[in-house]
């Protein structure tokens, strides 16, 4: 197994700074959906991964933790994470996001 | 080179990869796409084999977003690690031998020119700090000298990381590597300088900790070069392994060396803001109203 970076969507929704996808060394591999976090309350939408193209790098955990000071992603094994984004179920919108999650392990 | 090579053959689009149709569907050809929307649009550059947390292949995706017109780029490059991620995306890629870059590019821009005319074809070098200030000098240096109008783009790591740690002209002095382990005796070489004397028209150095910034030297590099001249982009983009750098440590040395020898700096010729003033709308480089300069 291995870790990949995974965002509670909950915390990043509160600010959703959009900087750690800035930083991702990875294309189109922390997106964002403007929709999350609506049913809660929150405005702006939320990040996440789609962890199929994610290195494991933790570069985000540095910028969301040191830059943005949000604490909103962890690395986690990848069989850890339940239900995730993956690029197959990711559907672009115009200037947004969306995906269904699935099990990464599942094929 | 134009928007209708990213477009299916009618009835072949169910048939490509989802990474295909989103191109097509979703990229950012024919728009202006910029830094600040990223996970909102498919990139141009695709999975590749770059180390996890290179900040290379950081600069590279960066430097891929900021092109203004990418339907209407070709870049080029050469042995290194950077063209394993710059070969894959959806723009033209020309490989080079090893130091041939600013050669290929120099016939390639010229090529366009007279075959597209006054219509903007953008070639943009990206290179390492070996293939571009060792064994590509002269061609590098050459294609200045004559003012051939295209970027280059120096992806700095201050080491040959794809062969396994020898040192370049722009290592710097002291420095120990795997296969320099008695240190490096010179002095890192001044490119920056080299490219003023040369003629370029723009010089920058810039670090892939601020996105913004990447994205605007970029485009001021890419415009300029369309019709003033050559210009120049050094990128430090350390190399994870090589200089053991954790990966979630990387963004922290890039600030490190930013402060300690890497400040960002510009270098513009007149000629060239008032290009990108008037044709681009750069109201930085316009000349300023007669009641400000007054108050001045
Ligand atoms: C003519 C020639 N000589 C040597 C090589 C072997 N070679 C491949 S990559 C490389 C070094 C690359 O260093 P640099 O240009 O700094 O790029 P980096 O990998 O550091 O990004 C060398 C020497 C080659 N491919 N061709
Ligand atoms: S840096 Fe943190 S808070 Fe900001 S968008 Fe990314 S995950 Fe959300
Ligand atoms: S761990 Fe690295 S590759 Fe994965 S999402 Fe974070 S920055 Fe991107
Ligand atoms: S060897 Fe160094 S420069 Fe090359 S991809 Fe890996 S970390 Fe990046
Ligand atoms: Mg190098």
């Amino acid at each position: 197994m291995y870790l990949v970076a995974n965002i509670d969507q909950s915390i990043c929704a509160a600010t959703s700074c959009k900087l750690c996808t800035q930083y991702c060394p990875e294309a189109n591999t922390i997106q964002y959906d403007n929709e999350a976090g609506k049913d809660k309350g929150f405005k702006y939408g939320a990040a996440y991964v789609a962890v199929d193209r994610c290195k494991g790098c933790a570069q985000c955990v540095w910028v969301c933790d040191n830059m943005a000071k949000h604490h909103a992603i962890k690395m986690e094994m990848i069989d850890q994470i339940g239900d995730a984004a993956l690029t197959e179920n990711i559907t672009y919108h115009d200037k947004n996001t969306k995906a269904v999650l699935a099990s990464p392990l599942k094929g | 080179m134009s928007l209708d090579y990213v477009k299916f053959t009618p009835g072949f689009g169910k048939f490509m990869p989802k990474e295909y149709r989103d191109m097509v569907e979703h990229g950012p050809f024919g728009k202006k796409t910029s830094v600040s929307q990223v996970g909102t649009f498919k990139e141009i550059l695709e999975e590749h084999p770059m180390c996890a947390g290179c900040a290379m292949t950081l600069f590279i995706r960066l430097a891929i977003i900021s092109f203004p017109n990418p339907e209407d780029t070709i870049t080029v490059g050469t042995a290194g690690c950077g063209r394993l991620a710059i070969s894959q995306a959806a723009i033209p890629f020309v490989y080079g031998n090893y130091g041939d870059q600013n050669g290929v590019a120099s016939g390639l821009s010229r090529g366009l020119r007279l075959r597209f005319g006054d219509r903007p074809k953008d070639v943009v070098v990206m290179a390492g700090d070996g293939g571009t200030a060792d064994i590509g000098f002269a061609q590098t240096l050459h294609s200045w000298f004559r003012k051939e109008k295209f970027t280059t783009i120096m992806l700095d790591n201050e080491v040959y990381g794809n062969t396994g740690g020898q040192e370049s002209g722009m290592t710097n002095k002291n420095q120990v590597l795997k296969m320099a382990p008695l240190g490096k005796k010179f002095e890192k070489m001044d490119m920056l300088g080299m490219a003023k004397v040369a003629g370029c028209a723009y010089v920058a150095t810039v670090v892939p900790n601020n996105p913004r910034r990447v994205e605007s030297v970029i485009k001021k590099a890419v415009l300029i070069a369309r019709e003033i001249g050559p210009t120049y982009i050094q990128a430090y983009t350390s190399c994870n392994i090589e200089y053991a750098i954790p990966t979630d440590k990387v963004m922290e040395d890039a600030k490190e060396v930013e402060n300690d020898r890497y400040k960002f700096s510009e270098y513009i010729t007149d000629e060239a803001k008032q290009y990108l003033g008037e044709l681009y709308g750069y109201k930085e480089y316009l000349p300023k109203p007669a009641a400000a300069v007054a108050k001045s």
